[in-house]
């Protein structure tokens, strides 16, 4: 202590040596906390990003099923097609139009009525309508999206706007099916109109509840307001990624008679967003980045509604492209995929499987190129809703908040008036009336993210287990945390802070080295040492998203049932894809199992939930073996 | 060498597994380090570098507790201005920290106790809030109001009094 009163008995001495004590120990608190922050925080992008690059795997698993056609015991060309093709609907434009209004809506229904032109009486009609948590009828989703397809065919890839007709433009960016932001964002800064323009930067649906909801304002928005409302395309307006994270699912649930006609239109519209908008011909906006290639000039000749921007390029049945068509797809990928980065250059974006990283000379080279001065991007969610780099010359906007957890991070919007110089307002949704304190949220963040680690643990265990033995040459159970954080970095391929992290994923032994088994324990509680053989537990647990998109392709009317024999042959096909030996009696054994009503169709919906009956009946048999 | 005790019993009730370990020992392994050390490095090409001001931070999320005026001491007494953009580099900071580890003893739960029980003018275990955020604020290192309020969020009854045992515990499982 270097303060002369401390060596003073006086009231005020001791008190102010109190004061210091609390002092300190409050700082340490503090300190302590924000490191659980940060690593949350890396917990959840790592894992995001890491989910995101199994589409490649997904890709891959269709690039054999083509090339392994033969293979399906006569099965084969049906099944191929019937998981290839899209819904393909014979009807012309004007037949169409007129299926949908002859469409009857009965009495009972209490929903918004939408009349075309639309009219702000019908935006008003469906705001109230959604925060009662009601559903618009099927027939005016389809004609919305019908309008909205009609519109859009006419747009331009690049849409350059001016702010001299209004006071400002409010951007916004990912919202991912959040509602209650869009509710949020409308609440504080108004809703759009020819006083009050905005921009929504793509990435409107999947993982959020109520992305059926979002676009339909969205859209009705768009057509109300032509001139004063500008949507861009995300990487996530595709119909295959819809697939994987959620908004087919919500569609099929929320509209059994009409989902898929829904959903094949919702294809079309995606295909049909532009890709880009220009302010003052200063500011680029576009979802996810840039790359080196990248040419505004290039990109407004693309044709857009035939680029699909990431998986079926790979599963396209035709010859080899010519050299144009690659190039198209590579720009409009690179837009809507790219993520910017600390140095310089321009690298392939593996993370994500697709897109670029581009450094802060991308960043200034395409700026000077095109006479602009700013980029603003959305496609990584940020603690306080937005962040600047590339010396201030990008900026990335983010308006879906709580996005990993209940108080992960905050949304905000951008407004950008004649003066281009961009204001930022932040919010944060928040369900509970209490509100947490900051310990509180981290806690519950923190839990979450640990959660998603150790489920990831689980799904690599028997790689992990292999890998921790080499070290453990006695058998004890036991090794350094140097080697056990070598061991988990090198098979999960995180960037994360390991040793920091040890202490809340797996025990130390009274020697002060790690059990490596602990890690495995919370998962599945009351596992002995779990064999290293992949087992089928393991590689379902592993592999389940995939699995699920697969089965949602297969249940073509998205009824939430299959057949046994559906089951049974895209299972065979797709363990013999990942080389994982099992017989075809395991497999029936497991068909039998799951289908609990014994009608020789399964419910998938509660086949995840079955998995954990494989694993017991798997246990059965290592036990008996 | 530092003695190797643990400063602080672990919390009593966990309300759910796993609560997290008490801050560590002072015996740390330099790989230890640098993991902390990366998650604060906020250099735009990762250059392993943080500035002079979050040094006192990173010491004590490794679980040290100096006082501001020590951490600036260690640091050679650089100026209010030099704070920000002064940086550290791995190799210059272990020391920096070792030092600091090796500093003589912490003070211990009981010593945090002692120095609540300073406040607790009836001898009933508890302080009036009100009376020990005017004393943050005011006294030794002073508090902030908004770091004074994150302190005490949640810990005042209804009649304004916070019972400092157990406001300690919750300091010290964060």
């Amino acid at each position: 202590m270097r303060i002369n009163c401390s060596n003073r008995t006086s009231l005020k001495g001791r008190s102010m040596k109190a004061a210091i004590l609390i002092q300190r120990w409050y700082r340490r608190y503090v300190a302590h906390l924000e490191m659980r922050r940060r690593y949350t925080w890396n917990i959840f992008q790592s894992i995001e990003y890491a989910g995101e690059q199994d589409q490649l795997q997904l890709s891959s698993f269709f690039s054999f099923m083509l090339d392994n056609v033969t293979q399906m015991n006569g099965n084969g060309p049906d099944l191929i097609s019937h998981l290839l093709d899209s819904v393909v609907d014979p009807l012309t434009e004007e037949v169409r139009q007129l299926k949908y209004e002859q469409i009857v809506v009965s009495e009972s229904y209490s929903g918004p009525r939408l009349s075309f032109p639309l009219s702000v009486t019908d935006t008003n009609a469906l705001l109230s309508a959604f925060k009662e948590e009601q559903t618009l009828h099927g027939k005016y989703v389809l004609q919305l999206l019908y309008e909205t397809k009609k519109f859009l065919k006419q747009m331009p890839n690049v849409i350059y706007l001016s702010t001299s007709y209004a006071k400002e433009i409010t951007i916004c960016g990912d919202l991912h099916g959040s509602l209650d932001d869009l509710l949020l964002i409308f609440y504080k800064n108004g809703l759009p109109s020819a006083e009050n323009p905005y921009i929504f930067n793509g990435d409107f649906v999947d993982r959020g509840k109520k992305s059926t909801e979002i676009i339909i304002i969205l859209f009705a928005f768009l057509l109300l307001y032509p001139d004063h409302m500008h949507l861009n395309r995300g990487n996530h307006e595709d119909h295959i990624m819809n697939l994987r994270y959620g908004f087919t699912k919500e569609v099929m649930q929320k509209y059994k008679t009409h989902g898929r006609e829904i959903l094949q239109l919702l294809q079309d519209v995606f295909s049909l967003l532009p890709l880009a908008t220009v302010i003052d011909n200063k500011v680029l906006i576009v979802h996810g980045g840039i790359s080196d290639k990248t040419d505004l000039d290039f990109l407004s000749t693309v044709e857009r509604h035939k680029v699909v921007p990431f998986l079926d390029s790979f599963v396209s049945l035709e010859p080899p492209e010519p050299p144009r068509e690659e190039l198209e797809w590579q720009q409009v990928v690179d837009i809507l995929w790219s993520d910017p980065k600390n140095q310089n250059g321009c690298s392939l974006n593996s993370f994500r499987g697709g897109g670029c990283y581009f450094g802060p000379d991308v960043t200034q080279a395409l700026l000077q190129k095109h006479d602009l001065c700013l980029l603003i991007r959305s496609h990584e969610c940020k603690q306080e809703g937005y962040e600047l780099c590339h010396n201030g010359q990008v900026i990335t906007i983010f308006s879906a908040s709580n996005y990993y957890e209940e108080g992960s991070n905050r949304g905000a919007y951008i407004k950008l008036g004649p003066e281009l110089v961009p204001r930022f307002f932040q919010y944060q949704v928040s369900r509970s009336t209490r509100k947490l304190t900051l310990h509180q949220r981290v806690r519950v963040a923190e839990g979450s993210a640990l959660r998603a680690l150790k489920e990831k643990l689980y799904a690599q265990r028997s790689e992990l287990m292999a890998a921790f033995q080499q070290y453990d040459i006695d058998n004890t159970g036991r090794i350094s945390t140097s080697e056990w954080a070598q061991v988990v970095e090198s098979v999960l391929r995180l960037d994360l802070p390991w040793r920091t992290l040890r202490p809340r994923l797996a025990r130390l032994s009274a020697d002060g080295n790690v059990e490596y088994g602990s890690c495995f324990e919370d998962i599945s509680p009351g596992e002995p040492i779990p064999p290293v053989t992949p087992n089928l537990a393991e590689t379902l647990y592993r592999y389940r998203t995939d699995l699920e998109i697969i089965f949602n392709i297969i249940d073509k009317d998205h009824s939430g049932q299959i057949s046994i024999e559906e089951f049974r042959q895209t299972w065979k096909l797709f363990t013999s894809h990942l080389g994982v030996a099992v017989n075809d009696q395991t497999i029936d054994d497991m068909a039998r199992s799951i289908d609990f009503n014994k009608d020789g169709s399964i419910d998938f919906n509660e086949f995840l939930e079955a998995f954990r009956v494989v694993h017991k009946l798997d246990v059965k048999e290592q036990q008996q073996g | 060498m530092a003695p190797k005790k643990k400063e602080e019993p672990k919390p009593v009730a966990a309300p759910k597994p796993p609560e997290p370990e008490p801050p560590k020992e002072p015996e740390f392994n330099p790989a230890e380090v640098k993991d902390a050390f990366q998650l604060f490095d906020r250099t735009p090409t990762n250059e392993m570098k943080i500035t002079y001001a979050q040094c006192g931070d990173l010491i004590r999320a490794l679980g040290q507790n100096p006082t501001n005026a020590e951490v600036m001491h260690v640091l050679g007494k650089p100026k209010a201005e030099e704070m920000q953009v002064k940086m550290l580099d791995f190799d210059q900071f272990l020391p920096i920290h070792q030092h600091i580890c090796k500093a003589k003893d912490r003070g211990t739960f009981e010593d945090f106790v002692e120095g609540l029980r300073v406040f607790d003018k009836e001898g009933n275990g508890t302080v009036m809030g009100a009376e020990l955020r005017h004393v943050l604020a005011t006294l030794g290192e002073k508090m902030k109001e908004d770091e004074v309020e994150q302190l005490m969020a949640g810990q005042e009854d209804a009649n304004g009094c916070i019972n400092y045992e157990a406001f300690v515990k919750h300091i010290m499982a964060g």
